[in-house]
């Protein structure tokens, strides 16, 4: 399956699924017109890769998003609920959760995601701050 | 020597903007790419008047609410004729800092329906607790999106959660047809 890359825009993060190397990442900050629409075309791409991979090797998901909308809230929701369903089944997903260490509410969020998806491997990773 | 009145006209003006504690302005339409210049030029002036970093964030993140809820629910849209348009519609912001408090406020005509849900909902948000918002907050993250929400019915939650005091409204008297201003303001 191929690689999936969106370079950042002013309001959208970049996107680096590199399915080969079994490591994604999302870094920037999202607030896009249509939040929707943007998570939902990479969700689609991520489910798609779900679905076919039966490698037994861990697969790392780095995000170090440093803000990111209501609207996007909600879809960064559905997109780890897609990662925890496939570590559910018996997969070893890792989920490394980088957030400036005095951004309590993108703490706060990940501690929502640690408890809903416990079959992820999640990691918190505080950031000093600049 | 000045006789043009240049300068008066921008002495008055600042003096106003001064005296409104006013540190950031922009009325007229609002598109994803404006809302992005702006985000950026709200940034570097909330920084530059000394903002810590935790009220930087919660007043970016309340400001991008607004904005985009402008785009998305102004009863006043720019359509180009017969060409079909980005999503471009009318209203305006402004950030007053007062006492080391921001105030973001926000304004945009809505149709009377919109209006109705508008403060049905914001009555609510403010009945409750910082607690119960954040327990409203993480059930509508779980819950399907409303139907009538182009975002994810967390817009209002989530400014309502950064704000330090209860979300703030008021509705011009409607127009003929039907059409209202919506202000909002939002304590940081």
């Amino acid at each position: 399956m191929d690689n999936l890359f969106i370079a950042a825009s002013p309001s959208s993060p970049e996107v680096d699924f590199r399915f080969d190397e079994r490591r994604l990442s999302l870094k920037g900050e999202s607030y896009p017109e249509n939040a929707a629409q943007f998570w939902g075309d990479i969700i689609a791409v991520l489910r798609e890769f779900l679905q076919q991979d039966m490698v037994a090797a861990p697969l790392t998901m780095n995000v170090a998003l440093a803000y990111f909308n209501s609207s996007s809230t909600k879809m960064l929701f559905a997109l780890f609920g897609t990662l925890n369903e496939k570590a559910k089944s018996g997969a070893d997903i890792v989920l490394n959760w980088y957030h400036d260490e005095d951004d309590d509410t993108i703490f706060e969020f990940g501690q929502e995601l640690c408890e809903d998806f416990p079959d992820l491997s999640f990691h918190d990773q505080a950031v000093k701050s600049q | 020597m000045n006789t043009n009145g240049i300068q008066q006209q921008w002495d008055d003006f600042h003096k106003y903007v001064e005296r409104r504690d006013v540190i950031f302005y922009y009325v007229g339409y609002f598109s994803q790419t404006i809302i992005a210049a702006m985000a950026d030029a709200v940034k570097l002036r909330v920084e530059h008047v000394g903002g810590v970093a935790l009220t930087r964030r919660k007043l970016f993140s309340s400001f991008i609410e607004m904005a985009q809820n402008i785009v998305h629910y102004s009863s006043d849209s720019y359509e180009k004729e017969g060409q079909a348009q980005p999503s471009m519609r009318h209203g305006a912001v402004f950030i007053a800092l007062t006492d080391e408090r921001y105030y973001l406020h926000c304004a945009n005509p809505v149709k009377a329906d919109v209006a109705e849900k508008l403060r049905e909902k914001l009555e609510h948000l403010r009945s409750l607790t910082i607690d119960e918002i954040k327990q409203e907050y993480k059930e509508m993250l779980r819950s399907e999106t409303p139907p009538d929400s182009k975002g994810a019915g967390l817009g209002f939650l989530t400014m309502a959660r950064d704000a330090s005091a209860p979300l703030e409204f008021e509705f011009s008297p409607a127009t003929v047809d039907g059409t209202s201003m919506f202000y909002l303001r939002a304590t940081i």
